[in-house]
């Protein structure tokens, strides 16, 4: 029998760092019966919270990447993706929010609304979740769940309204009022598991019934029942409310707003109720695939059962159990035992074993079906790969991959370490698309690279525990690209004909600047005149010329290589002869390309109170910022500026001194932008001085 | 190639980027169709202006404001932008849409080199005040961050302050060596009240204060920007000048 799809919510949950994500998550499993006893994220009890799976998580009390679990609330199947917070790991986040259908966007009630939920916020915006606000930590000291509601109508522009109000706050939160109950809730027994349902308080009357006006007038734009039954002046049918915030929250142009304390056991059973009320199932989404038979047309897919499977793999990990490779299904069913194709490699794959995830411990289940979240045994892929039913050549749309903008060397301490950091490189590169990994080939370091220190201290972390392998890291440096601005000519022969066999080849062309990607080769040749075998010899000996440019000795992007005339020789011609002749080729072009050295920058907001502005506004000039504008908010102001990467190590130090600590900031990848005159002439005496002391 | 707006033809502000460079960036500049607002020669002649763009609710305000601010940062100025009740986002998106409607395919460099000479402040509505303008500028300027030359005040509400708030900032003009201010205000068309020169509510107490005032007023088919006031115009005020309604890129006089 077709399962239920109405049924399934497949949701995220994120937010800001330290917003107790993390805990709301062990609550919501616990009152869903998928575990039995509560751990907190820096426990005592040293078993720490469910989620938390990775030790390093455990140790740092933040989630670093997103696990996915099951639950099962009521009569509706809950697959939850916990994402992590710091943006560092935003493409975690991003992964996250294109299999979920919905979300549940956490705020602390004391902090608010960060920049860091605003980055989060146009992450959702850019895949369309549906999302619900959770304000938690309302037990602690400066709780203000209003204030916080406003802010997400001031900052998020989000149109958001309380669904509940809070009974007491900080110290003497007791409960919560369910504004379209209208009924005070408590939540009893050790672990907040019996809710009791009682009269709003007398002193609360009046509030909430002015805020249930003030709820209903808003979301009665979503019901022209709703709408008509209040003009009527009747009694309201709760459903036709829930209805109401239901469809405004599906298209996005409402937010309802709940509250509570997942520490204090308070507000969850409530929230789980909206889960399954207001966010979407996978049927009220509509998800794209390309087809890949038909110049990659964009198709919706069906959520049928009975077509063909189109699966998504988000996400893989390397565990104790072996490779873990987390799927969603969009339409179709995959039977265990049964064999499918990756679309990217075009090889068959046979799924041996299907598994539901809890956190780290698992559960055998035979089929899933559409809007599922599982996970795959031992299956060779990497993350973003599509898995259809053959006969069916589809790819799930292209995520948004960020360039990585920094990186280290990392030395391994002895051979085992070297061969324990190699196995988990070739883990981590494929799990995470934006961290990366090569060898110097002057230097013979191994160089990771990524979108930010904590990104690559997090691997670091990750290769000593889980691999053993001990590494030493270098300093963090800006990962600089060089590029060329003007087309060059080249003709080049590499000739070594002294005795013996000799080498021979000649390639003439030009380089030129490629206005998107990294590299391009186009063959121009006629009449032979490099014979076919040795054309892939060029293209081979410009790419390993992209290595390292002799400005800085950063890799070179945006460069097409056309070449359209050469020379051979019938006995001295090689693939290394003409591999040689490119490279000699390209250093010949090069330089009369005009080349410049590209840096990354980051998109810098910081946030703090406006006292502090005209100070932070000069710390962004000091380091080559472009101020793109603040946002005054009365007494907080938000600096939005664009900053070279290279000048923001160690700016939170220097943030924390400038404002007594009550600023904050978050940065992102914006672009990469020639570097000024000066600061190019720098790098390249650096450079020229570090050839020189090798 | 170049369709661009010439005083006697009558074609709009489109322009390649090679001519925006050396001598074409000087005839964007010199054959702009504000040109004929002459305020440019007063600012350099070290004397204050304010302007006024007024319209009814969505009508394209700010889409000449843009425009204003774009020919002041092209003729070298530097200008704040001042969004009330804006995001940052839109306010950029705004100036990178109207470049991209005069300018074809503008270069990395130009890009740059303008959005380093224009900053966007934005306030929340009920936040904004002269009081907290007046710090903030001063900050940006004691810092040495940001020295504007031209303000651009997109959304002060007129209805909520008077004379006095104007005065004001005139003078507050004086004291941070602010060259010029463009306002944009919405008028009603409920509200019949005008003054002498036509300048509409709720305005129309208060024009004597403003060296220029345009209005824009769709008739028909056609978008026009009638000049109103104009102390220093090389035109009768009462001329008209022409808007794109696709693009409300200023066509002729």
């Amino acid at each position: 029998m077709a399962k239920d799809l109405s049924r399934v919510r497949n949701i995220g949950i994120s937010a800001h760092i330290d917003s107790g994500k993390t805990t709301l998550t062990e609550r919501i499993l616990f009152y869903t019966d998928r575990i039995h006893a509560i751990h907190e994220v820096r426990g005592k009890d040293g078993v720490g919270a469910k989620m938390d799976s990775m030790e390093l998580e455990k140790e740092r009390g933040i989630t670093i990447q997103s696990a996915a679990t099951y639950a099962s609330w009521k009569d509706v199947d809950i697959n939850i993706i916990d994402t992590p917070g710091h943006v560092d790991f935003t493409i975690e986040v991003e992964r996250a929010l294109r299999v979920l259908d919905g979300a549940i966007l956490v705020l602390c009630s004391v902090g608010g609304v960060q920049s860091q939920s605003i980055t989060v916020s146009r992450q959702m915006a850019r895949y369309k979740v549906p999302r619900i606000a959770f304000v938690n930590k309302c037990d602690r000291t400066g709780a203000n769940p209003a204030r916080v509601t406003q802010q997400l109508r001031d900052k998020l522009s989000l149109n958001a309204h309380l669904m509940q109000l809070p009974i007491g706050l900080e110290g003497e939160f007791e409960g919560i009022v369910d504004l379209i109950t209208m009924k005070a809730i408590y939540f009893d027994g050790e672990n907040g598991e019996t809710m009791r349902e009682e009269a709003i308080p007398a002193e609360m009357a009046a509030e909430a019934e002015g805020m249930r006006e003030a709820m209903l007038e808003e979301i009665s734009m979503f019901s022209d029942e709703l709408m008509e039954t209040l003009l009527e002046g009747g009694e309201i049918d709760p459903r036709l409310i829930h209805d109401a915030v239901r469809s405004g929250t599906l298209s996005l142009e409402f937010t309802p707003v709940f509250i509570g304390s997942a520490y204090k056991n308070k507000g969850i059973q409530p929230l789980l109720d909206a889960v399954s009320s207001y966010l979407p199932c996978p049927t009220d989404v509509v998800n794209h695939a390309l087809d890949l038979a038909d110049e990659e047309k964009e198709f919706a897919v069906s959520n049928d059962p009975d077509d063909k499977l189109i699966m998504l793999a988000f996400k893989l990990e390397d565990g104790r159990y072996g490779q873990l490779t987390y799927v969603r299904t969009y339409q179709g069913v995959l039977k265990k035992g049964e064999t499918v194709y990756n679309s990217r490699t075009g090889k068959k794959v046979k799924i041996g074993r299907l598994v539901r995830m809890h956190a780290d411990e698992m559960e055998e289940i035979d089929s899933c079906g559409p809007g599922d979240i599982v996970a795959l045994f031992g299956v060779d892929c990497a993350s973003g790969d599509t898995f259809t039913a053959e006969g069916l050549s589809a790819s799930m749309s292209s995520m948004h991959i960020p360039e990585p903008v920094i990186s280290l060397a990392v030395i391994p301490v002895d051979n085992k370490a070297q061969t324990n950091m190699s196995k988990a490189l070739n883990r981590f590169t494929k799990e995470d698309p934006t961290f990366r990994t090569y060898v110097d080939h002057e230097t013979g370091e191994t160089i990771i690279s990524g979108m930010g220190e904590l990104h690559l201290d997090v691997y670091i972390e990750r290769m000593k525990r889980e691999y053993k392998a001990e590494v030493q890291a270098g300093a963090p440096q800006v990962a600089y690209r060089e590029t060329i601005t003007m087309q060059a000519a080249f003709d080049y022969t590499h000739k070594k004909q002294t005795g013996g066999s000799g080498q021979y080849g000649r390639v003439a062309g030009y380089l030129e600047p490629l206005e998107e990607g990294e590299y391009e080769f186009v063959d121009q040749i006629v009449g032979g005149v490099i014979p076919r075998e040795y054309i892939p010899s060029c293209d081979k000996g410009f790419k390993k010329s992209l290595a390292k440019g002799s400005l800085c000795g950063a890799a070179i992007t945006g460069v097409r290589a056309v070449i359209d005339d050469g020379n051979s020789h019938s006995v001295d011609s090689s693939d290394v002869a003409f591999q040689l002749a490119a490279q000699g080729a390209f250093r010949e072009a090069y330089s009369k390309a005009k080349p410049v050295i590209m840096e990354p920058i980051m998109k810098v907001a910081v946030e703090g109170p406006s006292e502090f502005q005209g100070a932070v506004m000069g710390s962004l000039n000091q380091r080559r910022g472009m101020i793109i504008g603040t946002v005054e908010e009365g007494n907080y102001t938000v600096v939005e500026a664009e900053v070279p990467l290279s000048e923001m190590f160690g700016y939170s130090t220097t943030l924390r001194s400038l404002t007594q600590g009550k600023a904050e900031f978050t940065m992102e990848f914006a672009t990469f932008k020639q570097v000024p005159k000066s600061v190019s002439e720098e790098l390249i005496k650096e450079y020229q001085e570090e050839k020189k002391n090798k | 190639m170049a369709e661009r707006w010439n005083p006697c033809g009558g074609l709009f502000l489109q322009i390649s980027i090679e001519e925006l460079t050396g001598m074409g960036k000087e005839d964007l500049i010199t054959s702009n169709p504000l040109r004929v607002l002459g305020l440019d020669n007063k600012a350099e002649e070290g004397r204050q202006s304010l302007g006024l763009v007024m319209a009814r609710a969505g009508l394209g305000k700010t889409a000449i404001l843009v425009q204003i601010a774009l020919d002041s940062m092209l003729r070298g100025n530097r200008v704040l932008h001042v969004a009330i009740g804006e995001t940052i986002e839109k306010t950029r998106d705004r100036y990178e849409d109207i470049l991209t409607k005069m300018v074809e395919d503008l270069n990395e460099e130009t890009e740059s080199d303008l959005s380093r000479r224009r900053m966007i402040m934005t306030f929340k509505e009920n936040v904004f005040s002269r009081a907290m303008l007046e710090e903030r500028l001063k900050d940006l300027i004691q810092q040495d961050v940001f020295k504007p030359d031209c303000l651009i005040i997109d959304g002060y509400d007129f209805d909520g302050n008077g004379r006095q708030a104007m005065e004001d900032l005139k003078q507050l003009m004086a004291e941070l060596g602010i060259s010029v201010i463009w306002f944009s205000a919405v008028s009603h068309r409920e509200d019949p009240r005008t003054s002498a020169d036509g300048v509409p509510a709720p305005c129309h107490t208060i024009d004597d204060l403003f060296e220029v005032v345009l209005v824009i007023n769709p008739q028909d088919s056609v978008m026009k920007l009638d000049i109103l006031r104009c102390a220093y115009c090389e035109v009768e005020p009462g001329t008209t000048l022409l808007l794109d309604p696709s693009t409300m890129l200023i066509q002729k006089s």
